[in-house]
């Protein structure tokens, strides 16, 4: 019985060796059900996408037909055109303001997002060195205040920071958004770095000491470069925080940045669809691209901020 | 005493940026603010909580809030559940799937919430032309506008992002699962539905938890979305409390019974995330 037994498995992983992809053979239905849900999957996340780009390719006219041309006859640059240039002629929107805003605030909203990469993994790399490798009594009571800052509604600290930034005249400028920003980007960084050091390994550490380096000298010279990984990772999504900010940006600006002006778009009379559409492409070009560059690092970290 | 010295720079910033605000929220909930902001005005102790509760529009917006935050958790966390298990398999193109998942998250919330709404639109919408042409529905309907679906709208432009953070987390945590636990379970004879109970979703569970308690914070705090595509309306259909504060707020400058009603927000999701946390740990410790 027992021979029979272990003979069974035997001759099950033979059968697994000539499966093309090396995994468990798969039955013709299982193929079937696996192929017809990723398509359904693909269909989920592409069309709305698919629904946006091909607005931004077409004319108002084109747009206006019942049903909406799924797949377009022709296609032109128009709206993008009008949208960054702000020169709307006869096929846009009311107001040219709001088009020929777009590439301002584009590099507002680059200038806000990279200051902050900078200054948070400046600010949150220290802190995130010393709580895991030299933590402190009431370290661990830091960590759980940052956790559970989460919670806090940007809409209930907003008040304060609206008159603190009116009374220091920065209103209306990025500096409002790069130092109000910080309440969900440094907590995000810290956990993120805390981590990646905490996976570390202290032996170059402990060998830089006995060489005679200062614990600040080990930090610079021999930590940051082997976290890099982790750097740019914490790095791309403080970015992508920076990039994707809508709330503050709305109360503390006159839509510097990308997102309240799309928003503000809407609320343009006679404005239409296409040049919205063309303007949203570009705002989620950046924050796309980047994230499919750096997959691999921002998954990790990504999966390391949420747990922790 | 070097580790403080390094975290200090962090510490501080933080202490003024959201300490400071917060407890300035909790006094002005306590005071009658005048609408320009400059002082605090007469203190009124709990008079703007004892208004808040007892109106009708406070209890409208949260049970709108309950509802959004229930569609958006459940629907969050399993199709972020499903996508996760599906790309977790071997098939052709599984790569550019799974830079697919990635899509919607990395789309900004507004984006989103933008892109959803005019998706929906009743006029030059896809969605309706998608479901003229399966056959769904006989004429265009413009959803947004109609009160008994602008809810379940917004609810489905939020889901389209969340699902994705979810299924990223979730695949992430399904890659570390050793394959040969399942080889060694349908051995034994075990079909798929005991492999996916007994062993994918225990194995899940921590990134489980950590996704639904995600979920429901986001689910209380978010307004971006609605913000987008509806503002709130149409009527109160879609009000939910970030909404209600942000015109109390800024729309009628209500300053103390805003701060009074956005200390609630924050108790709720609060309370929210531990009492999840504590009773999905409490389901793992039952289960072994």
């Amino acid at each position: 019985m027992a021979n029979i037994a272990l003979d069974k498995p035997r001759s099950r992983k033979r059968a697994t060796s000539f499966a093309a992809s090396g995994g468990r053979p798969r039955s013709l239905t299982a193929s079937i059900v696996i192929y017809a849900s990723v398509a359904l999957f693909a269909l989920w996340v592409l069309l709305p996408v698919w629904y946006l780009v091909v607005s931004s390719l077409i004319t108002p006219a084109q747009l206006g037909i019942k049903p909406f041309p799924i797949v377009p006859s022709s296609i032109t640059f128009d709206n993008y055109w009008s949208v960054l240039t702000g020169d709307t002629g006869s096929k846009g929107f009311g107001s040219t303001d709001v088009g020929s805003r777009l590439l301002p605030a584009i590099g507002q909203s680059f200038f806000v997002s990279s200051v902050l990469v900078i200054l948070n993994l400046l600010i949150a790399g220290h802190a995130a060195y010393g709580l895991s490798r030299y933590p402190f009594s009431g370290s661990r009571l830091f960590e759980l205040s940052i956790i559970i800052s989460r919670v806090i509604p940007a809409i209930a600290i907003i008040g304060p920071f609206f008159v603190a930034f009116r009374v220091m005249g920065i209103l209306n400028t990025p500096w409002a958004l790069i130092i109000s920003y910080n309440v969900f980007t440094l907590p995000l960084a810290i956990m993120i770095l805390k981590n990646y050091f905490d996976q570390l390994p202290r032996e170059i550490e402990e060998a830089a000491k006995i060489d005679g380096a200062s614990r600040m000298q080990t930090l610079w010279i021999i930590i940051v470069p082997i976290a890099k990984p982790g750097l740019v990772a914490a790095g791309v999504l403080i970015f992508l925080e920076g990039w994707s900010e809508f709330f503050y940006s709305l109360v503390l600006t006159n839509q510097l940045t990308v997102p309240p002006l799309l928003a503000g778009f809407q609320s343009v009379q006679q404005f239409n669809w296409n040049s919205l559409a063309a303007a949203t492409v570009m705002s989620m070009i950046p924050p796309v691209v980047l994230v499919i560059i750096f997959q691999r690092h921002v998954v990790g970290a990504l999966t390391a901020g949420a747990v922790k | 005493m070097f580790g403080l010295k390094l975290t200090a720079p962090a510490g501080i910033l933080l202490a003024a940026l959201l300490l400071v605000p917060t407890v300035l929220t909790v006094l002005y909930s306590v005071h009658d603010v005048p609408a320009n902001g400059r002082s605090l005005g007469p203190f009124v102790g709990l008079e703007n909580y004892t208004i808040v509760l007892s109106s009708n529009v406070f209890w409208r917006s949260a049970w709108v809030t309950s509802l959004f935050s229930i569609g958006f958790v459940i629907f969050s966390t399993l199709i972020g559940l499903a996508m996760a298990i599906l790309l977790n398999q071997r098939f052709v193109g599984r790569g550019l799937a799974r830079a697919m998942l990635i899509i919607p998250w990395a789309t900004p919330w507004l984006v989103i919430g933008i892109l959803w709404k005019w998706y929906a639109d009743g006029s030059v919408g896809g969605l309706n032309a998608i479901l003229l042409k399966l056959g769904i529905i006989s004429d265009y309907h413009d959803f947004l506008s109609d009160p008994n679906s602008a809810l379940a709208l917004t609810v489905v432009a939020a889901v389209w992002r969340q699902a994705s953070f979810a299924g990223i987390l979730l695949l992430a945590g399904l890659q570390t699962l050793p394959d040969d636990l399942n080889e060694a379970a349908s051995l034994d004879g075990a079909n798929l539905w005991q492999r996916f109970t007994n062993i994918t979703i225990p194995w899940l569970r921590p990134a489980l938890i950590t996704v639904t308690v995600l979920n429901i914070i986001y689910a209380f705090l978010q307004f971006d979305v609605i913000f987008a595509m509806t503002q709130g309306g149409p009527g109160d259909a879609t009000q939910v409390l970030s909404i209600l504060i942000y015109r109390q707020l800024f729309g009628v400058t209500q300053i103390g019974l805003g701060s009074a009603l956005a200390v609630i927000l924050g108790v709720i999701a609060l309370v929210g995330g531990l009492l999840t946390v504590k009773i999905l740990y409490r389901a793992e410790r039952t289960h072994g």
